[in-house]
């Protein structure tokens, strides 16, 4: 499991711009949906796209779900309940260095 | 492995917290390095100015729009001509500047007046133009000279043009990066919202970060017009200072730039609920992937899968050429802040490039999040780099080609390394998958350039090969 969480979290953290936008709030923002997103795409739920913000998390999630079908074959083999597991996995290794543990200092500025 | 205090930096140990050295098993929460700071006395820094920030990299790319710049001559010169920003419309904005030439007297009884007077002759020798933007610089922000109050004033007196101030002068930030901050601020709350667009298509956007260096925007807008998708306002390559007004019109934002003009994008997210995306347009991975995304986000995937199949059909084989005869080259990517992590893994995949150092003029912390998480080990981080570091680091990793800007492109072109200009470009654009190949091509035809062999020897013979290394 933990190997696979690492996989997945190297790619995004080499691909994905939205990890790393300016503030704590945009890059929350952006992880909670495209996780979110992803794992809707993964687990072949139904997608919810009713707001410009829901289509624009789909279509960064779009990408990196392709992608990661692309480079981890394994994960077409993996069930539901544990792909739910996995992405939570990564989604809190991105939350933990994006945010929790990040040194940027500009992260929780008021302003720009 | 901790920051690297270089040998050159012993009598400066402060600028220790600006280098990284990336190593195995570490990342951007072990060590980040500073940056958006000021630059430290003792060191000689590459960086511009705030108001350069505002008026070279966003203002001054405008094609319809007088740039009053209301200081010195200098300010207007330096400012103007020196990054390659064409227009459709000849290139209005290359070919002239304007200023209004501030002298001692000026500054001892005040510039106002003399502001009002150049903008009148400025609208009177060019009475199509309707348009323009007043900066503000740093003698004529020191006197309290108000260009809002003149603004206003012209405005008055001429009902039919349009003007907007950029109170920004040199000393208001660190570094370039405020001047980014404070135009594009300035415009969310003066400018957009202030004209209506004609609609022409159900998909709309803005693309947001692109200067048009070379013509990068004109090379994409042949991809949104395949798309069938009206780009709004493009903030700010080959644009319309109208057009900009429109931007509460998109339905997304689509960011390049991040670092110059993620403020304006945040602003129109929070207040018109526009989404933001962030891209990167350099390079053919990243360019399918931008679009993927933006095609996904309107439901036009099928569109966008054949644009992709187009293009690389088309350049991906002159791609392959450069990219059998580029591996392994050693690449040092010197630029502003966000070309480092837009470039790193873009010629490393697309090319087989290895980036070996980069440094950064006005990237935030930030931008140093984004490098450090694409970019290799082994790789120096560098904010704010100076030309003694230069050196040292060009004798630690020996690159084979630094992209850069020219001044510092003539510093290394003395050591015989080869340098293509990563602002302005050499031969662009090198946006999009067309221009991925014209910066392979510069980039081989900088590394293989059979002149530098030549250039080494001393043809008077009555003096020692220069640089043996390169004449060899």
């Amino acid at each position: 499991m933990n190997e696979k969480i690492d996989q997945l979290y190297a790619y995004v953290q080499e691909r994905c711009l939205w990890q790393f936008t300016s503030r704590t709030w945009d890059r929350q923002e952006n992880i909670d949906g495209i996780f979110a997103k992803a794992t809707e795409l993964l687990t072949g739920k139904e997608l919810t796209l009713d707001t410009p913000q829901d289509r624009l998390h789909y279509a960064d999630a779009k990408v990196m779900v392709m992608d990661f079908k692309a480079r981890f074959p394994w994960i077409e083999d993996v069930g539901p309940a544990q792909l739910r597991e996995i992405l939570q996995g990564v989604k809190d290794k991105v939350t933990d260095i994006a945010i929790t543990s990040s040194k940027n200092h500009e992260l929780n500025h008021s302003l720009y | 492995m901790p920051m690297v205090l270089l040998d050159c930096d012993k009598d400066i140990p402060e600028r220790e917290k600006h280098i990284y050295l990336k190593v195995e098993g570490e990342d951007t929460r072990d060590f980040l390095p500073i940056s958006n700071a000021t630059t430290i006395p003792g060191t000689l820094s590459e960086r511009g100015c705030a108001f350069c920030g505002a008026k070279l990299v966003i203002g001054g790319v405008l094609k319809d729009t007088i740039q009053m710049i209301h200081g010195p001559i200098g300010c207007a010169y330096d400012t103007w001509h020196t990054k390659r920003y064409p227009t459709d419309n000849g290139h209005f904005n290359m070919k002239y500047v304007w200023s209004t030439d501030m002298k001692e007297s000026h500054i001892v009884f005040g510039g106002e007046k003399r502001l009002e007077k150049s903008c009148h002759e400025a609208f009177d020798a060019m009475p199509d133009v309707k348009r323009m933007i007043i900066y503000t610089t740093c003698p004529t922000a020191l006197i309290g000279d108000d260009i809002k109050a003149v603004a206003k004033k012209i405005m008055e007196a001429r009902p039919d043009v349009d003007i907007f101030t950029v109170e920004c002068p040199g000393f208001a930030g660190v570094s370039q990066s405020k001047g980014h901050h404070v135009l594009n601020i300035g415009w969310v709350n003066e400018k957009v919202g202030t004209m209506e667009p004609e609609i022409t298509s159900p998909y709309t956007m803005n693309f947001i970060g692109d200067f048009n260096i070379q013509g990068d925007t004109q090379l994409l807008q042949k991809y949104w017009d395949k798309l069938g998708i009206q780009v709004i306002s493009h903030f700010t390559g080959n644009a319309n200072y109208d057009d900009l007004r429109m931007m509460h019109r998109a339905q997304l934002n689509v960011v390049n730039c991040a670092r110059s003009t993620g403020y304006i994008a945040n602003e129109l997210k929070k207040r018109y609920g526009i989404p933001r995306l962030d891209i990167d347009s350099w390079g053919f991975s990243y360019m399918a992937e931008g679009i993927r995304k933006i095609c996904a986000f309107f439901g036009i995937e099928e569109k966008g899968e054949a644009l992709i199949a187009e293009e690389e059909a088309k350049w991906k084989p002159e791609l392959d050429w450069y990219k059998e005869r580029l591996q392994g080259t050693k690449m040092a990517i010197w630029t502003g802040g966000p070309r480092l992590w837009h470039w790193t893994k873009s010629v490393e995949d697309d090319l087989g490039v290895k980036v070996v150092a980069m440094s950064s003029k006005f990237g935030h912390q930030e931008d140093f999040e984004k490098v450090i998480a694409r970019g290799e080990e082994g790789t120096y981080y560098i904010d704010d780099g100076n030309e003694l570091e230069f050196f040292e680091i060009i004798d630690l990793v020996k690159p084979d080609v630094i992209f850069t800007g020219p001044r510092v492109g003539e510093l290394v072109k003395k050591l015989h390394i080869p340098y293509v200009n990563g602002h302005g470009y050499h031969n662009g654009p090198y946006m999009g998958f067309e221009g991925f190949v014209k910066l392979a091509r510069d980039m081989y035809n900088a590394v293989h350039n059979p002149l530098l062999k030549l250039a080494a020897h001393d043809i008077r013979g009555t003096s020692k090969t220069a640089i043996k290394e390169a004449a060899e």
